[in-house]
Order: C-alpha cells, then sequence, then structure tokens
C-alpha cells in the first residue's frame, strides 16, 4: 500500500480490518522505503475506513512512523476517526504516545506548510493544558489565529455558534512534531519560523522542495523569523549562505528578522550579509514598509531580473509535454483532446474572464514550467472524474485543477525518465485569476499551444 | 480510458451459461445429486475445480474428497449449487492477473472463504434459500471486471490513484456512468441467474441500499463480509483490500451481531 500526497502530507487509506493477522501485510519493505524518503510534512494513517482495529492492527503503522521520523523528521500519526476510536488509540498507547492524532485531514493541514489554509480562525480544545498550549504555538507558527477554550462547556458554547470559526479542533493530539521548520506566507513573502539552536540539521528540517517550489512559482521574498534563535553553528551558517546563493540565481531576497547575535560569533552575520542575507529587528519593519516590500521583490510574485529563455532542450522535449497533457486529459474526460496550434512567443490570453489557472514546475535535468489555463465551467468538466459531483465551489475546483495538473506533471516525468531525462515535479499552483499568473509569466518567453477536448478550449504554456 | 463502448464489449465477449453447468444446476435445483454429479463429470474443468475448492482447509474436511458425486453428497444441494455458480464465476477470470497480483490459487481461496462464512450467516440468519446462497457467487466477479477494464491502463490508474483515493468503482461510475456492481448485475442476467442475486449484488456495493428490507440487510451482511475477508493477509497483499470503497456507516447497524458471529475481539 501507498500513501496518496497532497499539500504535503501522505496518507494512507487502509480499509476494513486492522488486526495482528493483517497489520504486516499493509506495508511491505519497498512500500517502508519509499515511504520514509517521501519529502512530506507529514505520514499519516486514515481511520475513517476501518471499522475495527486493536494495538497489534495499528503497531505495523507505528514502526511505520518510527523508521519515518528517523529518517525525514515528519510528523506521524492518524487521523480521521470518531471519538471512540480516539480513546481507543489513547487508551492502548498512553505511555507512549509518540505519534500525533488529528480528527480529520482538514485539521492536519493546519499543521502543515501549505501555499493555502493560512490564517484560519480556529476554536480549540484539549483538556490537557500542555496539548492546549502546544498546539496553538504550532497553529500560531502556521500563520492561523487560534481561540483556546478552557473548559468543555466553553467549547461546546463556542463551537455551537454558525460560522463564527474557520475549523474546530478537539479530539486531538500532538506527539513528537516535526521538526519540518513552519511556514506561512503574507501577501507575495513567505515566513519561515526557525528556534533554538541552528546546526547542521537545519538541512534535514528545512523543506527545501517547498522552497523551491516557491522559487518556481515566483515568489520573491522569504523571511526567517529568528525570534526564538539562541544560536546557529557553521553548518547552519553555511546552509543559509547556500540558501542565499541559489535564490540568487531567481533574483529573490532572504531576510532574517528578530536575530541577535549574543550567543551566536557577530562574524556570522557579516558572512551572512556578504552572501547577500538582509537582517531586521521586526517583522513590521519589512511587512509594513511597501517601498521596502517593492524593492525586495514582494510587491508581486514576478520581478524576474535576469529572466530565463526556453532552450533547444525544452523545444525537443515539447512532444512529450504535450503527450502528458493529453494524455491526462483523455484519461480524465474520456474524449480525444487535439492539439490546435503552437507557438513560441509570450502567453497570450485573448480573454480573461472567468479564466482559471493552474501551473507546476520541475526541475533536474531540464528545468521549467508547465501552465495550464482553463474557462472555469471546462476546467470543471476537465476535473469531473476527481470532483465526482456538481459543484461551483472555487476552493474545490482549484483544488482539484491542481490535481490534475500533479497528475500532468506525474505523466511528464514518465514520458521524460523514458528518454533517460530525471526530473523532479514541484507542487502545483493554482490561480483564481489569469492577473495572479500573469504577474509571475507575465514576459516571459514560451511555447503557447491550443487545444481543445469535445470542443472546448484550453491553453498550454511551457516556460522556463 | 475506459469507455460505455468497452464494457459493452466486455460483456458481450462473456459467453452464455455452458450446456453442462445448466443442466448440473438444473439438476442439483431439482434436487437430483447424482444425476447432477455424473453430468458434472462431463466437464473435467469443472470436476477439477470442485475437487480443488472442497479440499480447502476452510470446508473441513479430514480425508481428500475425489468424486463428484461424493462432493455433491457431502456438500448438500444448497452448497453443490453455490459450487457450480463459483466455477462460473471463474470461467470470466484471466489466464494471467495484471492489475491484481492474484492468480487461480488465490481467487479459489477468497470464492472458498466467501462462500464458507456466507453459509455460516445465512445460518446465523435462520434464511434456507438457495438463490440467496448462490449469491455470494457473483461478487467476485467484481474483481475480474476490474481486472479486465482496467489491466490495459494500468499507469493511468496508477497515477491516478497516487492523486487522489479512488476506488475501481468510482473511477467507472464517474468515466462512464455504469459500476463494476451493474456490470455483475449485466452479467447474472446473461447467465440467467435468479434476479435476487442481482439485487443482493447490487444493495452489496454499500452505495445502492434496496429498498426490499431483507434484500438490503443481506446486502450489508455480505458488504462486510466482503472486507472482513479483503482484510485477510492474503488479500491485502495481492492489492484487493481498496478495490472498491468500504462504507463503513452502512454496516453500522449490523457490526456487533457480525463480530459476534466472526468471533473478532
Amino acid at each position: 500500500m501507498k500513501p496518496i500526497v497532497k499539500n504535503g502530507i501522505g496518507v494512507f487509506y487502509p480499509q476494513g480490518f486492522l488486526d495482528g493477522n493483517s497489520c504486516n501485510s499493509f506495508l511491505s519493505m519497498d512500500d517502508l522505503a519509499a515511504t520514509s524518503s517521501l519529502k512530506v510534512d507529514m505520514i499519516l494513517v486514515s481511520l475513517k475506513k476501518v471499522v475495527f482495529f486493536n494495538k497489534n492492527g495499528l503497531n505495523s503503522f507505528i514502526k511505520l512512523f518510527v523508521k519515518v521520523r528517523q529518517t525525514n523528521h515528519a510528523t506521524v500519526g492518524f487521523c480521521d476517526y470518531d471519538t471512540k476510536k480516539y480513546n481507543a488509540i489513547m487508551v492502548f498507547y498512553k505511555d507512549d504516545m509518540n505519534f500525533s492524532l488529528f480528527k480529520t485531514l482538514d485539521i492536519a493541514y493546519l499543521f502543515s506548510s501549505s501555499f493555502k489554509n493560512q490564517s484560519k480562525n480556529i476554536l480549540l480544545y484539549s483538556e490537557d493544558k500542555s496539548q492546549r498550549t502546544a498546539m496553538a504555538i504550532e497553529l500560531h507558527d502556521n500563520g492561523h489565529n487560534p481561540v483556546i477554550t478552557l473548559t468543555q462547556e466553553e467549547f461546546r458554547e463556542k463551537a455551537s455558534k454558525e460560522d463564527a470559526y474557520d475549523e474546530i479542533i478537539d479530539a486531538t493530539f500532538l506527539g513528537q512534531m516535526g521538526q519540518k521548520i513552519a511556514t506561512r506566507v503574507t501577501g507575495n513573502a513567505i515566513i519561515y519560523s526557525i528556534s533554538s539552536f541552528l546546526d547542521a540539521e537545519i538541512g534535514n528540517k528545512f523543506n527545501i522542495e517547498y522552497h523551491n517550489n516557491s522559487l518556481n512559482v515566483g515568489f520573491r521574498l522569504f523571511i526567517f523569523d529568528a525570534y526564538k534563535v539562541i544560536s546557529m553553528n557553521v553548518h547552519a551558517l553555511n546552509f543559509f549562505s547556500r540558501l542565499s546563493t541559489s535564490a540568487a540565481e531567481y533574483n529573490a531576497t532572504i531576510c532574517f528578522v528578530g536575530m541577535t547575535f549574543e550567543k551566536t560569533p557577530e562574524v556570522f552575520k557579516e558572512n551572512l550579509e556578504d552572501s547577500g542575507i538582509m537582517f531586521f529587528e521586526q517583522m513590521d519593519d519589512i511587512l509594513q514598509d511597501k517601498d521596502l516590500l517593492k524593492e525586495l521583490g514582494a510587491s508581486s510574485a514576478s520581478n524576474v531580473k535576469s529572466k530565463r529563455i526556453i532552450n533547444k532542450k525544452t523545444v525537443t522535449e515539447l512532444p512529450r509535454f504535450i503527450d502528458a497533457t493529453v494524455a491526462t486529459i483523455e484519461m480524465m474526460t474520456n474524449s480525444k483532446a487535439v492539439k490546435q496550434s503552437a507557438k513560441v512567443q509570450n502567453i497570450s490570453i485573448d480573454d480573461k474572464t472567468d479564466r482559471i489557472a493552474s501551473s507546476i514546475g520541475y526541475y533536474g535535468d531540464m528545468d521549467g514550467m508547465v501552465i495550464l489555463v482553463f474557462p472555469k465551467q471546462i476546467a470543471k468538466k476537465a476535473c469531473e472524474l476527481l470532483i465526482g459531483e456538481e459543484t461551483d465551489d472555487i476552493e474545490m475546483i482549484l483544488d482539484t485543477l491542481a490535481e490534475l495538473v500533479n497528475i500532468v506533471g506525474g505523466k511528464i516525468k514518465t514520458l521524460l525518465s523514458d528518454e533517460r531525462i530525471s526530473v523532479d515535479i514541484t507542487l502545483p499552483r493554482t490561480y483564481q485569476d489569469v492577473d495572479g499568473l500573469l504577474e509571475v509569466i507575465e514576459n516571459k518567453k514560451g511555447v503557447q499551444v491550443d487545444l481543445s477536448f469535445d470542443n472546448d478550449k484550453f491553453l498550454f504554456f511551457l516556460t522556463r | 480510458m475506459i469507455t460505455k463502448t468497452l464494457i459493452n464489449e466486455y460483456i458481450n465477449k462473456i459467453p452464455p451459461t455452458p450446456k453442462v453447468l445448466k443442466e448440473t444446476i438444473a439438476l442439483l435445483d431439482a434436487g437430483e445429486l447424482t444425476k447432477a454429479a455424473k453430468i458434472a463429470q462431463e466437464d473435467l474443468a469443472l470436476a477439477r475445480y470442485l475437487k480443488e475448492l472442497v479440499n480447502k482447509p476452510i470446508y473441513g474436511f479430514t480425508n481428500e474428497v475425489h468424486d463428484v458425486s461424493q462432493i455433491f453428497a457431502i456438500l448438500g444441494v444448497s452448497s453443490s449449487q453455490q459450487t457450480v455458480y463459483n466455477y462460473m464465476t471463474t470461467l470470466l477470470s484471466p489466464s494471467k492477473w495484471v492489475l491484481f497480483k492474484l492468480n487461480a490459487r488465490v481467487f479459489h481461496e477468497l470464492q472458498a472463504k466467501l462462500s464458507k462464512r456466507w453459509e455460516q450467516i445465512l445460518d446465523h440468519l435462520n434464511i434456507e434459500d438457495k438463490n440467496i446462497s448462490n449469491s455470494i457467487t457473483l461478487l467476485p466477479a467484481s474483481i475480474i471486471i476490474s481486472e479486465a477494464l482496467f489491466c490495459k491502463k494500468i499507469d493511468d490508474v496508477n497515477l491516478l490513484r497516487s492523486t487522489k483515493n479512488l476506488d475501481y468503482n468510482t473511477i467507472l461510475t464517474r468515466l462512464c456512468g455504469i459500476g463494476l456492481f451493474d456490470i455483475c448485475e449485466q452479467i447474472s442476467v446473461k447467465w440467467e441467474m435468479p434476479q435476487e442475486i442481482a439485487q443482493i449484488i447490487q444493495a452489496s456495493s454499500g452505495l445502492k441500499p434496496s429498498d426490499d428490507e431483507k434484500i438490503n440487510s443481506l446486502g450489508k451482511w455480505m458488504h462486510l463480509l466482503l472486507f472482513y475477508e479483503l482484510s485477510q493477509p492474503i488479500f491485502i497483499e495481492v492489492g484487493l483490500n481498496d478495490f472498491v470503497d468500504f462504507q463503513v456507516e452502512y454496516v453500522g447497524d449490523i457490526y456487533e451481531e457480525f463480530a459476534t458471529l466472526m468471533e473478532i475481539s
């Protein structure tokens, strides 16, 4: 069994009965190894479709959790359960709860890094005072606004108010949380929260995939919230220097806020400044200064000075990118997708109304970005297989479009690997309107291909 | 990926019930065990299948049973008929499994386990009805249909399923408006099986509850039994645990009774 990865969380979905007989069969050695090497924030096991489990039944997943924590420090645990299952797990592992419990997958997302799920108002209750505090801190670090309730009565009363909160958390337990660095997005800046002693482990804790993805999709300002940092050693110094150098290729800026050098050599600051990192005392010194934000590249998501042009290698492999897109659309819609025209040009979208878009980057032997632009109704049609129901919920449509472009990315990866070209794909990003997309890719030359299925037109754009 | 045309082609290719099986079932229906055995022996593959199936540990025979007439005599009318229907279902199975890591032995094992436990359930529910007893035999056809329709699209299916938790029944229903259990129903019609069998199979999907209380209740038992078996190591390892969605809520009201019967603790 393999986990389904979405928004940085890998989830297993076992079904039926989990007991001592079945537990070891869900995960082969290959599954264990593959899961441990996933670059995700969390690995969870959904208990939604499990009707019975005992402690032996959960133990194979606990073994997986241990292995995952040893190799990639991700948060591990169970999700999607009712109160009865929650209480059972608490009884089974009361003295040894190293994993987390999230009542729903949506609650788990609140504790993970994601482009979405920011600034949610969250009602929070746990009988355990230390749990309440731990959850509130994690949520706050992830950019949310937690409201803590101290008693069950208070929780019930507040929870009964309709639409008062975006999310309500109870029957949730934070075990050893992932040591990944908390991430939040503010406008066009990405804020990473770092704390304590920074050493060589920073390389494991920092989600470089997410960071590269952010660069690829157009973010140009990265702020390290370093108020809680006590000190850093030379390994961490080297890590941040390298990060800054690689960010320079995208004309991106890295800043540190609130970092003191009482227990860190002052010369480290000079070294970091030499590599391009800027230091500020307060977060508001950056976020409230519009001129500075503009200067640092966070007034919009683009502002790339050194534009990278589409190269021969990309053009040579273009048919594979188009094939991947066409094959995916055909698979999802059961209709023939047709290429209509292809031109090397800046992206050109004649009618911008009611258009939504999704992009996915790839990097490795080749790098670049695939963008799909759909009229909203056509996107819904293309995503019918994944959505499965009539909806006008734009969040759901965008979410599904991201899944679709993720499948396109997976297909591209496979087709290129047939040609012995090795690439990895980034997380997909969606755009609710064309303007948001144009901020990222305007003035970038690429290959634009007009495609259609069932006479419904959509646009494919490949750029670097 | 998979179209209605492909499904129709698949159904059209399914042969009608072979003459020998038709006669065997009819004779068993009339209680003519000896005559039925004589006819069944004409089909060597059927005779071999019957022998292999009833000698599985779950049937609990201490000595190996060889002869078809002996098999029918031991099993009785209802179980004999059920076993012949099980054989009919295997006629649909591929020579080589691709989508699932199955083989004939493991598939027969699943058939045997489902059949024996279904008998246990019917005993518990005090139901003595040949059609209801036989209904379990069509359930594994849903696995064969998944294999047949998706095996050539295995890469696409894997890519799709790595992105979203979709079972084969949902994929098929969303693409073509027809699900695995609908196809099972069509097969039952083609094989001239009693209508009740198709109704129970549809209810056992957990997605189309029957208005008939009895059929619906049997559908619940069958749905839960399917996932009880698909939670066994041998079937998890071949990739069957999540081939269709388990509807936990659908079986909520019979779970405790089922757990007691199967001695789950």
